[in-house]
């Protein structure tokens, strides 16, 4: 049995603690917005926030995080249904082709904005390492600096 | 069963298809002629009012569209979901939903895919004939870039018909002349009396009423939606999280699924010399052989499954390919150009005598090379079906074909023994699809364990693993080119030979009733006429190389390589020339007005001619392909330790009337990702028969670090639509080996054109190989 805080609610969990956290949220808890890609921290669409800090739950096995505040890419916005910033700012740029990947890219510039609000495009570049088959890296550029706009003037 | 997916009816149209005149028997045309292909009558569903075979309306005015075309990310259901709001005339706002039809009707088959001609320009006998055969066969697919070609005409023509039944509908209720009313906004209004309808008041009486036989169409002139950009309707859902792909079905009592599929392609499963341990392992309920040809681990996770799956310890049946390397497939691409029996495609004029005439100053020849390529769709390959106890069964499918899932899911649960009675297709967003998701291999396989399993959901999902090393592939390709120049420089003949294992009798061995001969593949030889270039004497010619690998469509298929080959080449030419590849290409295309207006238009974005600095270089190409006509430039810079970066692409693309431009312009930016890893970085090896790449860490992907300025611009059109999914793959090899000759005098005549090197934690650089000495 694991404890976790999942978008903001207690979940315990009944499960094998070597099992990854993605597989957790995916089949025990029915959250299928991070996603499976590589399984081995390579492509980043399986990343969640763990205590803050954007991680590929693929590689992180749940009992490795006990106890931590885990936020999924449906625990971004607001419980009435508003967008995050990042949120809005992906449907302005209109980022996603398949849009299997976005979820990650979703969390890790959430992440990335925490720490650096208004980053350069060399930050950018060193911060989002994620993989996006269907090349939407033009607009996910110009989504991240979008949103660090729209958090500016929040 | 509805009539269109009879048994006697697939075989009947399969053996017109395989040439037969089966067909032009007289029971056979009857027969033929009772398949509907123009469409559903209206009818009452609930509370749903069916229009027709794409409009559906809802009492509280919602209004969902039936397009009858996979979302993969191309913006495809946004697309024909505009043209029908257009024509309804109703705004492009969220009362407007898109569905997948779960129907296989006539009138969502993908004839023009096959017959290559327009709906809007569609008819006589063969066509009459063609419609019917592929509707009967339930062939609906996604590919090709021909989702807008094929359909916006058919679904201006639904729009409109619905919008005059609602009319004839509201000039029925308020009992005046269809004539003094109008639609707007959602709603039919009579201006003299002030009195108005909404569309979800009128549908019921609307469905019911007789579709007129020619609705006219809304004047150009008078469109608001088409040609203006819309927000794509399935991104709202995908920002969220939501469950939409393939790989988030989840069902009642679901249980999941891994495989392994042989390392040597063609092998079979000797022994499993660790079953029983296997089987022990946690949530294990099945260990399982598929065909013969591969394993399968069932258990309640898939997690769980996959887990499973990494002990087993197959011994596979030893085969031909057993030894086979990377650098004996390509000695056999090689050897090809020595063949005496290559296929010949075009042969005007007497391109071979012309060259061997011809002094040796004023011939070129060269040889180009391309690796095989997986797809590496974002979303890993995947199927989920039941199979029930009443013999139904039911497909959840992120697939570009529900042919495809209909057929793999009846003969995945024969091989189990289970002749399902129906097979209903769910198709699910795609995480990316390439081509790769047009075969029904995954379906086969799930539906095999879902017979095992009867009345449980399986959701097999093969490994990224699977996917790059285990399943389908490009084929490598290799191509001789030859060309004497005339006085003036420019050729006077061309000679072309590409050694390729064809694609379409890979696809066909896998997924059709009938499998042609592997010679003459037409998708083989995409991209290498290069009709549009004047060349008095020209031959083309493919010789078919065949090999273990099992090959498949892959986004833009022949042209994503021989475009690579060809427009390299023709740079070659320039430069035995003397002239500035820009030059050379506009003499070339003088006497075609749209190709040389996209060639103008590129340059003048990419600054052609103006100072670049040390290092850099500015290559370009053009194709035409999808009866659209596409450039690129590319510019790089290769730093004195060979770090080879591409720092800006741009691209013009006439791809006719637009109907949603900042699709096309994404479409655009996607290929050019697309393309440029394939240039810089993808490379398929192979070792004893066995593919060595397995995840992203030896596949790498383009990241935006290393992602380029895009600059798109699309030429104004008044010609119907063409295609856009493709061509924007489709010159950015070339333009890039242009690229870094310009900028460092190397001719790179294989791809990829670098050697990726790890720098760091999902780090890549990519250098320019050794030169050859
Ligand atoms: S699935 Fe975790 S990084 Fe790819
Ligand atoms: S949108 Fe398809 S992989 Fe990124």
């Amino acid at each position: 049995m694991v404890s976790l805080i999942v978008n903001g609610s207690r979940m315990d969990i009944e499960t094998d603690v070597d099992k990854p956290l993605l597989w957790v949220l995916r089949e025990n808890l029915g959250l299928l917005g991070p996603k499976y890609g590589c399984g081995i921290a390579q492509c980043g669409a399986c990343r969640v926030l763990i205590n803050g800090e954007a991680t590929p739950s693929c590689v992180t096995p749940v009992g490795s995080v006990a106890g931590a505040s885990v936020v999924t890419v449906e625990g971004l916005s607001q419980p009435n249904g508003t967008l995050s910033a990042v949120q809005q700012a992906w449907i302005d740029e209109q980022v996603p082709q398949c849009g299997f990947c976005q979820p990650g890219f979703v969390i890790a510039t959430t992440a990335l904005l925490k720490a650096t609000p208004r980053p350069t495009d060399a930050e950018i570049d060193e911060a989002i390492t994620n993989i996006c088959r269907c090349g939407t890296y033009p607009r996910i550029r110009r989504a991240i600096h979008r949103a660090a706009a729209l958090l500016a003037e929040r | 069963m509805p009539r269109f997916l009879s048994r006697r009816g697939f075989l009947l149209t399969g053996a017109a298809l395989g040439g037969t005149v089966l067909v032009a028997a007289v029971g056979g045309v009857g027969y033929l002629a009772s398949v509907d292909v123009d469409g559903l009558d209206g009818h009452l569903d609930g509370e749903r009012a069916v229009l027709n075979a794409f409009v559906v309306i809802h009492p509280d005015n919602r209004v969902v569209v039936n397009v009858p075309k996979t979302e993969m990310g191309q913006g495809i259901h946004t697309g024909l979901a505009m043209v029908v709001a257009e024509e309804l005339d109703i705004p492009f706002d969220d009362r407007i939903s898109v569905v997948f039809p779960t129907e296989a009707h006539p009138a969502y088959s993908t004839w023009f895919n096959v017959l290559q001609i327009r709906p809007e320009e569609a008819s006589g006998p063969a066509v009459w004939v063609g419609r019917r055969v592929l509707g009967q066969l339930g062939f609906i697919a996604t590919g090709a870039s021909g989702s807008t070609m094929g359909m916006w005409h058919p679904m201006r023509v639904a729009g409109a018909s619905a919008r005059h039944m609602l009319l004839a509908a509201a000039a029925a209720r308020l009992n005046v002349p269809a004539m003094e009313l109008a639609t707007g906004d959602g709603f039919v209004r009579h201006a003299a009396s002030g009195r108005r309808l909404s569309y979800g008041e009128l549908a019921h009486e609307a469905a019911l009423l007789p579709p007129p036989d020619h609705p006219a169409l809304k004047p150009t002139s008078e469109w608001r939606i088409i040609g203006r950009s819309q927000p794509r309707v399935d991104i709202p859902a995908k920002i969220r999280g939501e469950p939409v792909f393939g790989m988030d079905v989840t069902l009642p009592h679901m249980i999941y699924a891994a495989i392994r599929h042989a390392p040597v392609f063609g092998a079979q499963v000797a022994r499993i010399a660790n079953e029983a341990a296997v089987r022990s392992q946690p949530g294990i309920t099945d260990v399982t052989v598929i065909d013969g040809r591969k394993v399968a681990v069932v258990a309640g996770s898939w997690w769980q499954a996959e887990q499973a799956a990494r002990l087993l310890e197959i011994d596979w049946t030893s085969t031909d390919a057993d030894s086979v390397s990377s650098a004996e497939m390509s000695a056999r691409l090689r050897s090809a150009f020595e063949s005496t029996t290559p296929y010949e495609h075009i042969n005007d004029g007497n391109a071979a005598s012309v060259i061997a005439d011809a002094v040796t100053s004023a011939v070129i020849e060269a040889d180009y090379t391309v690796p095989f390529l997986p797809h590496a769709c974002m979303e890993p390959i995947n199927a989920t079906v039941l199979v029930r106890d009443d013999g139904t069964a039911e497909a959840w499918v992120s697939s570009q074909s529900p042919m495809a899932v209909r057929r793999g899911a009846a003969r995945g649960a024969g091989l189990a023994g289970v002749e399902p009675i129906s097979v209903t297709c769910n198709i699910t967003m795609n995480g990316g699809a390439f081509g790769r998701r047009s075969d029904q291999d995954v379906v086969t396989e799930a539906a095999f364990l879902a017979a095992r399993h009867r009345g449980r959901p399986v959701k097999l999902i093969w490994s990224r693993e699977e996917d790059i090393g285990r399943g389908l592939f490009r084929s490598h390709a290799a191509a001789r080119l030859r060309a004497a120049l005339g006085p003036d420089g420019l050729p006077v003949a061309y000679d072309a030979l590409v050694a390729a294992q064809s694609i379409t009798q890979g696809i066909a061995s896998r997924n059709l009733p009938f499998t042609p001969g592997p010679d003459g593949d037409r998708l083989s030889v995409e991209g290498l006429d290069k009709l549009h270039y004047p060349i008095p004497n020209r031959r083309v010619r493919s010789q078919h190389v065949p090999s273990h690998m099992p090959i498949h469509f892959w986004r833009s298929n022949g042209f994503s390589f021989n475009t690579f080959f060809t427009e390299s080449f023709i740079d070659e030419c320039a430069q035995r020339a003397g002239a500035d590849p820009l030059t050379y290409r506009r003499a070339l295309l003088r006497d075609k007005p749209r190709h040389l207006a996209v060639m103008n238009r590129v340059a003048e974005m990419a600054g052609w001619g103006t100072a670049l600095r040390p290092g850099q270089g500015r290559g370009i190409a053009i194709e035409e392909c999808y009866r659209s006509v596409v450039a690129q430039v590319a510019e790089v810079t290769v730093a004195a330790n060979g770090e080879v970066r591409v720092n800006r692409i741009v691209c013009a693309i006439d791809a006719g009337l637009v109907i949603n431009p900042d699709a096309v312009v994404a479409q655009m930016e996607g290929g050019i990702s697309f393309g440029l890893t394939t240039a810089l970085i993808s490379a398929i090896t192979l070792d004893a028969g066995a593919v060595v790449e397995s995840n992203f860490h030896d596949f790498p992907m383009q990241r935006i670090a290393d992602a380029p300025e895009i600059e798109v611009s699309i030429m104004e059109s008044t010609e119907p639509p063409s295609g856009v999914g493709e061509p924007g793959v489709v010159p950015v090899a070339g333009a890039i080996a242009n690229a870094i000759h310009a900028a460092t005098g190397r001719r790179i005549r294989s791809l990829p054109l670098a050697v990726t090197e790890t720098i760091g934690e999902r780090r890549t650089r990519t250098v320019l190989p050794p030169v050859a000495t």
